[in-house]
């Protein structure tokens, strides 16, 4: 037998003030409005609970709330931030679903609210019931700084119908759910407003005395089409549950950005940074909810006066720890301050699957991941970024050369430890490079050096050996070069690799047998 | 036999004797002074902990140091160009590496060649290179890595052959690069010319070239032999001296 369709609706009823107060838990039992920004003729387009409770309405001007409510706190509406709690909502009904589909915004009188719809198709088998089910979902919306409610119907208009009817009256739970057989009856009884019809249709709607859903359901379906057009017959489809498509699925690697407009610009780093932790534990949470972490951030600053200052900034591995990456951002900004005041900043991760601390029974445990990502920064920010890493030998054939790559955990890790067979025994000849070499001034005897003079060594060459040719990179006016190198032993002792250069036609010592 | 809480007595350990007498007391603490007496008289050198320390991978120093050198302290290498530091420490590198654990090299003189390091047989994907630009950067590189658990063999170079590098003698810094050496039972290694940890420092290597060698014939460097002196050692007499010498070249 197969299962029925299920389908929940996660709402926000005020989703501005909500924005606001997940960015600004501070605000959280005060008396604020969220204002349109208007210069002239702010407008409140937002009230909390508090200012609600003081008189306060959405339409009045500031001045009107203010003298209504003494002790109002006034906060401009910023559309990043109610774009972010959105994505946020969408987050919480993906840490449970992969069908969530977060909804277009609605018209009047439901503009201010935010919806998700999640396919709770088969939750049973994950959960005790679907009440277990949309406790949980709440509590990770809860995680993210939301507060919503959930209805669970068979089709979307029910759910939502349930968590409308939830936001509007609420009651002592913020959960409804609708069983099939009892469907019916409830939605019949909902006023016609919670379909959202459009304007034209509402008003005809109004004029022909269609109030509640069962007053539409009464009409003929044949004839509705003609008298009411054809979004009427949508509008009954839907309030007969006939609208059964699942919510789709989200893409894979969607992209987490935590965005705010600020109040003022900031021109330091200190109150930045102050900004940036609030932002960076609030994406934190949403990655820690969906079970991801993040490798890799992307802030951009919106610089006063126009412009944009983009940055990214990468870790070894993915991790969660908030102080890590305050870390690597204090860094990277004190290492590179931005160059104007910033009056906007988002910050955005394509959230990456956690890895564990993978310990070995065999091999000894290197450093944590986060604490080498700590350390990387901090030596990064103290040396530069092209100092820092693991050393490898270069492809090449002059002897100069070297090369760096990162110095990466993963790779360490699964790099099994050597034996000792079939590697060089300890204590080889080895040399310490001369970056840059030592200039040389050389006494040649029949083609041969005997004496030098330069800052690391002076004295009579009293052995000698070579010249080794190498050339290369002759197809390159820049590149080239030919190259004779000598082993020699000084008479102070010293053992070096001289060099000259036929393409400067100079000596040098590039290095020290050590 | 009552019931009841056991007494102190029923929870006693048994002991090999079960006399409580004031003179099998004295006994058993004569025993424990002699047992405690002869693992100091064993000293350094005859029975290595190898647990306690960092092997060089070079048998005739690690006899010397008894094992190798001492984990969580500061070990110096100290001697003029050419006298076998850079082998010395790349060949503790090596044997770091080999065995799979991570090490850190803060490259104070910039001079580390990843192509020697590569012959010496040291995994250079478990070396963590630093190339800070000054003195100061390469102390703080220091702190900062050794503060990070997971590194259990740091090497500070400062053996620069021509720079700026030569002269810090600051106690405070070296004591407190010390103890986080200690905190985190890390071997900081550092290479110079000259001592400069003082009293810091647990052990010091006073290093001096030997003797070259040269292939008959055709003419090639093969093999540098080194004079290395314990020049202190807070747990074992200081002067003994152990020549070390480099493996012979392929082209030999």
């Amino acid at each position: 037998m197969m299962a029925s369709r299920r389908v929940a609706c996660l709402l926000v009823s005020d989703l501005a003030v909500q924005a606001e107060l997940r960015a600004h838990p501070e605000l959280l039992g005060h008396p604020f409005v969220v204002a349109s920004g208007d210069e002239g003729r702010d407008e409140v387009i937002a009230v909390s609970p508090e200012a609600t409770g003081a008189n306060v309405r959405t339409g009045q001007s500031v001045a009107h709330a203010r003298a209504a409510c003494s002790g109002l706190i006034v906060r401009t509406a910023s559309p990043a931030r109610e774009q972010t709690a959105r994505q946020s909502l969408l987050d919480a009904a993906l840490s449970l679903s992969p069908r969530a589909e977060l909804t277009e915004r609605s018209a009047a009188p439901f503009a201010a609210e935010a919806a998700v719809f999640l396919d709770a198709s088969g939750i049973d088998t994950l959960f005790d019931s679907e009440r277990h089910f949309a406790s949980t979902l709440l509590a990770h919306t809860e995680a993210i700084g939301l507060t919503a409610v959930t209805g669970i119907a068979s089709s979307r208009f029910a759910a939502h119908g349930l968590a409308r009817r939830l936001a509007i009256q609420p009651g002592d739970s913020a959960i409804d759910t609708l069983s099939p057989r009892e469907e019916g009856a409830a939605l019949a009884a909902l006023p016609i407003d919670l379909l959202a019809p459009d304007d034209a249709l509402a008003a005809r709607l109004t004029r022909f005395g269609i109030h509640r859903v069962r007053d539409l359901l009464a009409l003929p379906r044949t004839t509705l089409a003609q008298r009411l057009g054809s979004e009427a017959v949508r509008l009954a489809a839907r309030a007969r549950g006939e609208e059964i498509e699942p919510p789709l699925p989200e893409p894979r690697n969607r992209r987490l950005e935590e965005a705010s407009d600020l109040d003022h610009a900031i021109g330091q780093l200190e109150p930045l940074l102050f900004v940036v932790r609030g932002m960076l534990s609030r994406l934190v949470e949403r990655l820690e909810v969906r079970g991801l972490a993040a490798r890799q951030l992307d802030i951009e600053f919106e610089l006063e006066g126009g412009g944009r200052d983009a940055r990214r900034a990468g870790l070894s591995s993915a991790t969660l720890d908030l102080r890590v990456w305050l870390r690597v951002l204090a860094l990277e900004l004190e290492s590179n301050p931005p160059r104007a005041a910033i009056a906007g900043i988002s910050i955005a991760t394509t959230g990456s699957a956690q890895r564990g601390d993978q310990l070995d029974l065999f091999r000894p445990r290197g450093p944590s991941p986060g604490a080498l990502d700590r350390t990387l920064a901090e030596l990064e920010a103290l040396c530069g970024n092209d100092r820092v890493g693991a050393p490898r030998v270069a492809d090449e054939h002059r002897p100069d050369a070297y090369e760096r790559g990162p110095f990466e955990l993963m790779q360490v890790r699964d790099d099994p430890a050597q034996s000792d067979e079939g590697l060089a025994p300890p204590g080889s000849l080895v040399v310490r490079a001369l970056r840059p070499p030592a200039r040389a001034e050389i006494q040649v005897e029949a083609g041969t050096p005997v004496h030098i003079r330069s800052a690391i060594t002076r004295g009579r060459i009293v052995t000698i050996s070579g010249p080794w040719r190498t050339t290369g990179g002759w197809w390159s006016e820049r590149g080239r070069y030919a190259l004779d190198h000598y082993d020699i032993q000084v008479s102070d002792g010293i053992v070096a690799r001289l060099c000259f250069d036929w393409v400067e036609h100079s000596w040098r010592i590039d290095a020290l047998y050590d | 036999m009552g019931s009841g809480f056991p007494t102190r007595a029923a929870h006693t350990c048994p002991g090999p004797t079960t006399s409580k007498s004031p003179s099998s007391r004295a006994d058993r603490l004569q025993t424990l002074r002699r047992d405690l007496g002869s693992a100091l008289r064993q000293g350094l050198g005859t029975e290595p902990d190898t647990a306690a320390c960092c092997p060089t991978g070079l048998p005739e120093l690690d006899r010397l140091l008894g094992g190798g050198l001492p984990r969580g302290r500061l070990c110096e290498l100290v001697g003029p160009s050419s006298s076998g530091r850079t082998t010395l420490a790349l060949a503790l590198l090596a044997a770091k590496t080999r065995g799979g654990h991570c090490a850190g090299w803060i490259d104070g003189a910039d001079a580390f060649d990843p192509a020697s390091a590569d012959a010496a047989g040291v995994a250079l994907e478990r070396v963590l290179w630093v190339r800070p630009p000054s003195l100061r950067e390469a102390l703080r590189c220091a702190e900062r890595l050794l503060e990070t658990e997971g590194f259990p063999l740091v090497v500070l170079d400062l053996a620069a052959g021509q720079s700026s590098l030569a002269s810090t003698n600051d106690p405070p810094t070296w004591l407190r690069l010390a103890r986080l050496a200690a905190g985190t039972q890390s071997t900081l290694v550092v290479l110079g010319s000259e001592r400069r940890a003082g009293a810091s420092a647990h052990l010091a290597l006073e290093l001096q070239p030997a003797r070259t060698h040269w292939s008959e014939g055709l003419v090639l460097l093969e093999q540098l032999e080194f004079e290395v002196v314990l020049a202190r050692h807070r747990a074992a007499p200081a002067g003994r001296s152990v020549r070390i010498a480099t493996a012979r070249s392929r082209a030999a």
